[in-house]
């Protein structure tokens, strides 16, 4: 028996090591070739990190909810719907820190809707959250269908959020205009890594935590463990949309806007960055840890074809796909071994 | 088993890196045989962000930048089609900073939410030029120069056609009906157009009996002119905003029995129009379906290289540059246009030069 | 007691309630607003210059614009059956047909061409060849290497558009001949698409009733393990039906593009997915697989039209329609779900019993 479960525990940590070992691959890869263009210099790594700060947050949710076996594809829309709500409320008088405590707390019951139809009502989660997916990019529209910027008149505070930059001591360079680049962070990056590491403790340590992978792993027997089976269903949908609005809020402070276009395909962008990063689609397997990398590994794929700069921009798109193509099919050849072990 | 799962991850990993960087060079080697000719080092670098390829007017805008910036110019142009996303651009714009380009020029797709982006190039030191459409940021410094269209004036240019051409054909304002087709509301070609089109019919005094927004596609363009034709059957001048809801709008109408055309005494519905770069749109005003297309020159290359050759030399250009536009018709009879003090020529179309 | 049990046992209650509930806000709508309430039933011949006498009337109009959900609805409605599980690439896989045809017929890295450089047939059959390829992909990823339906298709999902933009060099592609824009227009008095439907569903209903697929199809849905024992090739027919979506979404990419005259990757077929699966929904067919009804499907495609074109009468904007198109998923599946079914029976059961 504890055998069988190292075993198992093997090929698992092996996803992540392919992961990581990708990743470095393509980085060091990518500053071989493009040393000359700017690829090695530390900022092009932290630039990663400010345009997917967002993107790391909605990652994590959307490990817990494959966690479960579910997968919620209405995060990107969520994400236009909270930009909206904050662009809108803002425009409106409303503060800034009240603003962000709204939409966590849509992000609260829109979660609580979809964990009840998933989990209570037991109809697929795939339908539950394209329905939701729908309804959200409707829904930015029906709050405002132009584009809806936060100036600094509108709001200070928010503003000034946004402008913080966090340098780091190190690692700066000298343009070609004479200027000192020192490297710097936007305040959604640490909250992506905030983020981060208590999902990493919530999943390790707590009961929650662990009763995810329980029920993934095998609803039936979680439930015969005497773990509420849909409770925990339903936490886990409102934990990815209240990390997703979190991620709404990290997105906002890149883009200062809301629109109805807005993070259009980010879903798919989570979903991959999860199975790339090891998560089983069949649920009870996975780690945020993982999903970080996956994360890492599209923005260094995106960033190479823009260092590149001569290459179509659709190739992102591609190989993102590829890549998620190449790991659905490891991970199916690894359930299949894994069946016929048994 | 686990030495063949071993195995087979780690021929996966081979085959994506080789993926990623066969895809990665490709370009390359082409690259170095055309670089020979002219010193990398002399080149001017710049990163141009356009909004992506939505429409015939973006391509032909996209063209004249790549035929500007060319070695031979002395230019290396870094192009990045944005696909209508706008954190597509934000990533952009940073790359372009960490690649130390000269000058950053940008199309932007939205006109909001640029002010953080544009500050770093800004404390890069490298100069933004904005083309097409606007950007609203808190301090206008951000960017060094706007090139592009004044929608407003390009409303008011056919407006003034339509009012010179009702003078000659003694058509009294009471007999016009017309309704607007408007673009992508809150767009700034949309509100300039539709501003222009308010001054000018309420100064001429013309029926205007609805406006149906368009968002500039031929297919809600369609539905816009159905939804008109249904409510007023008395619409015999129809404003469109572009010319694929022009296109939509002129369908809708010959499905429905009527004939698109300038003589609107005797039955026929006058349709105007905006860009006039669309062959099928040229088409169409050459065999008269469409009376009138205001001008939205795409060719802002030009204009953006010379800006960048007097930064270059140290003075200081203009801040807002309009391209010049005329007017497209297939009517002899009005040669041109005059507004604020300018003459626009009316460039006639006919079946030799459509 | 019986009619009525007959009534609600009909398998095309659903839809059929449905599009009455829509034509009659149509009716109240007009009514309100002063014109013919009659007027979105009445159909005319109408003169036009271009394409000689049309049939004209918003009724037309639906059937019109429905035809690509419609297809759709045929290759989704199997898929359905035979997997549980929906394909989300349709919409994508539309638009990638589109781009190769245009590219077939126009030549790579022509932006707009009146004249055709390939002959017609061989543009379609470059697009219904994509169709099948794409199809196949899917059907291979959800039969061999059983992958959940939604996670296989969501590939094609994201990277069929961008396969389609980089078939057309980042342009879009315009083929602006009248041979290759006739399937978007007319034939006869009659819109081309509504004919291509109608060849469509006639060729699955005729193929569905003179063979067993139909039956096959069904009993691997209701259980694909029993029906491997029972002797079907279940994988098979699992890819069939995969395969078969694609040439379906390929022809609907097809009537899309020509409509337009143009292969615009970013927008032929955007949103499509979320109809076809709602027109399957709301044809009366169960999401979780087993027993389906095409002809709830189709219905249910027209319906959906019906109701897309009512919000647009009623001033709602196309980007807002998803709002009510979501709630009216929701509702649909939260009827069927079981749990929600042995409530009301509880709750039933228990209001009788008080009433007694």
């Amino acid at each position: 028996m504890k055998a069988n479960s190292k075993k198992s525990f093997n090929s698992n940590t092996l996803l992540l090591v392919i992961t990581i070992v990708l990743f470095c691959v393509l980085y060091v890869g990518g500053c071989i070739a493009y040393g000359s263009k700017g690829f090695t210099h530390f900022q092009t790594f932290l630039n990663i990190l400010i345009t997917n700060a967002g993107l790391i947050c909605v990652a994590c949710g959307m490990t817990c909810v494959m966690l479960t076996g579910g997968i919620d594809i209405s995060v990107g829309a969520l994400i236009a719907m909270d930009c909206m709500m904050l662009a809108v409320g803002m425009e409106k008088g409303i503060g800034a820190v009240t603003m962000v405590l709204i939409v966590l707390l849509v992000g609260v019951v829109f979660g609580v809707v979809q964990g009840f139809l998933v989990g209570y009502l037991e109809i697929q989660p795939f339908i539950v959250s394209m329905a939701g997916m729908f309804f959200c990019r409707g829904m930015t529209a029906v709050i405002c269908t132009d584009q809806v910027s936060i100036t600094e008149k509108i709001n200070a505070t928010f503003y000034k959020w946004a402008n913080t930059k966090v340098t780091i001591p190190f690692g700066g360079y000298v343009n070609n205009k004479g200027k000192y680049m020192a490297p710097y962070v936007r305040p959604g990056v640490i909250v992506a890594i905030l983020v981060l590491i208590i999902i990493f403790i919530m999943l390790r340590y707590t009961k929650f935590g662990r009763s995810l992978y329980a029920v993934g792993g095998s609803a039936q027997s979680a439930a015969m463990m005497g773990l509420n089976v849909k409770k925990i269903k339903m936490g886990a949908y409102m934990l990815s949309s209240i990390l997703c609005s979190v991620g709404g809020v990290c997105y906002c402070l890149n883009t200062m806007a809301g629109s109805v276009t807005q993070a259009l395909g980010l879903e798919m962008d989570a979903i991959s960055s999860a199975v790339i990063g090891g998560t089983l689609l069949t649920g009870g397997v996975g780690n945020v840890i993982g999903s970080f990398f996956g994360v890492l590994i599209n923005g260094t794929i995106s960033s190479i074809v823009k260092t590149n700069g001569k290459l179509a921009s659709s190739w992102p798109n591609i190989l993102t796909a590829a890549l998620l193509f190449i790991f659905i099919v490891i991970q199916s050849i690894f359930a299949a071994v894994r069946a016929r072990r048994k | 088993m686990k030495k063949r799962l071993i195995i087979t991850a780690v021929y996966m990993l081979m085959a994506i890196s080789l993926c990623c960087f066969t895809a990665g060079c490709s370009s390359r080697p082409q690259n170095t045989e055309a670089d020979s000719n002219v010193k990398e080092d002399d080149l001017i670098v710049v990163g141009f962000s356009q909004v992506g390829s939505e429409s015939y007017w973006r391509n032909m805008n996209t063209e004249s930048m790549k035929s500007v910036f060319t070695k031979e110019n002395g230019y290396r142009l870094i192009f990045e089609d944005a696909q209508q996303k706008q954190t597509n651009q934000i990533t952009a714009i940073r790359s372009f900073i960490q690649r130390d380009v000269d000058y950053i020029v940008l199309a932007p797709v939205v006109e909001t939410g640029w002010d953080t982006v544009l500050s770093e190039a800004r404390e890069a030191g490298i100069p933004v030029i904005i083309v097409d459409r606007q950007v609203n940021v808190s301090d206008d410094s951000l960017f060094r120069c706007w090139v592009g269209s004044d929608f407003e004036l390009e409303g008011k240019l056919v407006c003034m056609w339509m009012s010179k051409y009702f003078n000659l054909k003694g058509i009294s304002p009471e007999e016009i009906h017309i309704a607007d087709i408007q673009g992508t509301l809150g767009s700034s070609a949309q509100i300039g157009r539709t501003n222009g089109f308010n001054q000018m019919s309420t100064l001429y005094g013309w029926d205007v009996v609805d406006y149906e927004e368009g968002e500039f596609t031929k297919s809600k363009g369609k539905e816009a002119m159905s939804n008109i034709l249904r409510v007023h059957k008395n619409v015999n001048v129809v404003y469109c905003e572009n010319d694929s809801e022009a296109l939509g709008a002129i369908e809708v109408l010959e499905a429905s029995g009527k004939k698109c055309g300038s003589d609107i005494l005797n039955g026929e519905t006058m349709i105007v129009s905006f860009d006039g770069f669309n062959k099928e749109a040229r088409e169409c005003i050459a065999d008269g379906r469409i009376s009138c297309i205001g001008e939205c020159n795409p060719d802002h290359g030009p204009r953006v290289e010379s800006i960048i050759r007097k930064l270059e030399a140290g003075e200081e250009p203009e801040k807002y540059q309009y391209v010049t536009e005329g007017i497209f018709s297939n009517t002899p009879e009005i040669k041109s246009v005059m507004i604020s003090g300018q003459e626009r020529t009316v460039t006639v179309i006919n079946d030799q030069n459509k | 007691m019986s009619t009525w049990k007959k009534i609600k046992s009909w398998p095309l209650l659903l839809p059929v309630v449905a599009l009455i509930l829509v034509m009659a806000v149509n009716i109240i709508h007009d009514a309100a607003t002063g014109v013919n309430p009659l007027s979105f039933f009445s159909i005319s011949l109408r003169e036009t210059t271009t394409n000689g006498t049309i049939l004209y009337g918003r009724l037309i109009d639906v059937i019109n614009r429905g035809s690509e959900i419609a297809i759709l609805a045929i290759g989704m409605t199997l898929v359905v059956s035979a997997s549980a599980g929906t394909d989300i690439s349709v919409g994508s896989v539309m638009s990638l047909c589109a781009s190769a045809m245009c590219v077939t017929l126009a030549g790579y890295g022509v932006s707009s061409t009146t004249t055709l450089a390939k002959p017609l047939v061989i543009g379609l059959l470059a697009a219904i060849l994509m169709g099948i390829v794409c199809g196949a992909f899917n059907g291979t990823l959800v039969a061999h290497l059983s992958i959940q339906p939604m996670v296989a298709t969501l590939i094609l999902y994201s990277a069929a558009r961008a396969i389609g933009l980089l078939l057309c060099n980042d342009l879009i592609v315009y083929v602006r001949n009248p041979s290759f824009a006739f399937i978007g227009s007319f034939l006869g008095p009659i819109p081309t698409p509504i004919v291509i439907t109608a060849i469509c569903i006639a060729i699955v209903s005729v193929v569905l009733k003179k063979t067993a697929l139909g039956m096959y199809i069904q009993s691997v849905g209701i259980n694909a393990r029993a029906s491997r024992i029972a002797g079907l090739n279940s994988k098979l027919l699992i890819f069939l039906a995969y395969t078969l979506c694609g040439v379906f979404a390929s022809i609907a990419g097809i009537v899309a593009s020509s409509r337009i005259t143009s292969a615009d990757s970013n927008n032929i077929g955007l949103y499509l997915e979320m109809d076809a699966i709602l027109s399957v929904a709301l044809g009366g067919n169960s999401l979780g697989g087993g027993k389906f009804n095409l002809a709830g499907s189709i219905i249910g495609a027209y319906t959906i039209q019906a109701i897309t074109t009512t919000l647009y009468a009623l001033g709602v904007s196309s980007i807002q329609a998803p709002v009510y198109k979501a709630v009216i998923v929701i509702i649909i599946v939260v009827i069927e779900a079981p749990p929600f079914k042995a409530f009301l029976k509880r709750h039933s059961a228990a209001f009788a019993s008080k009433g007694v």
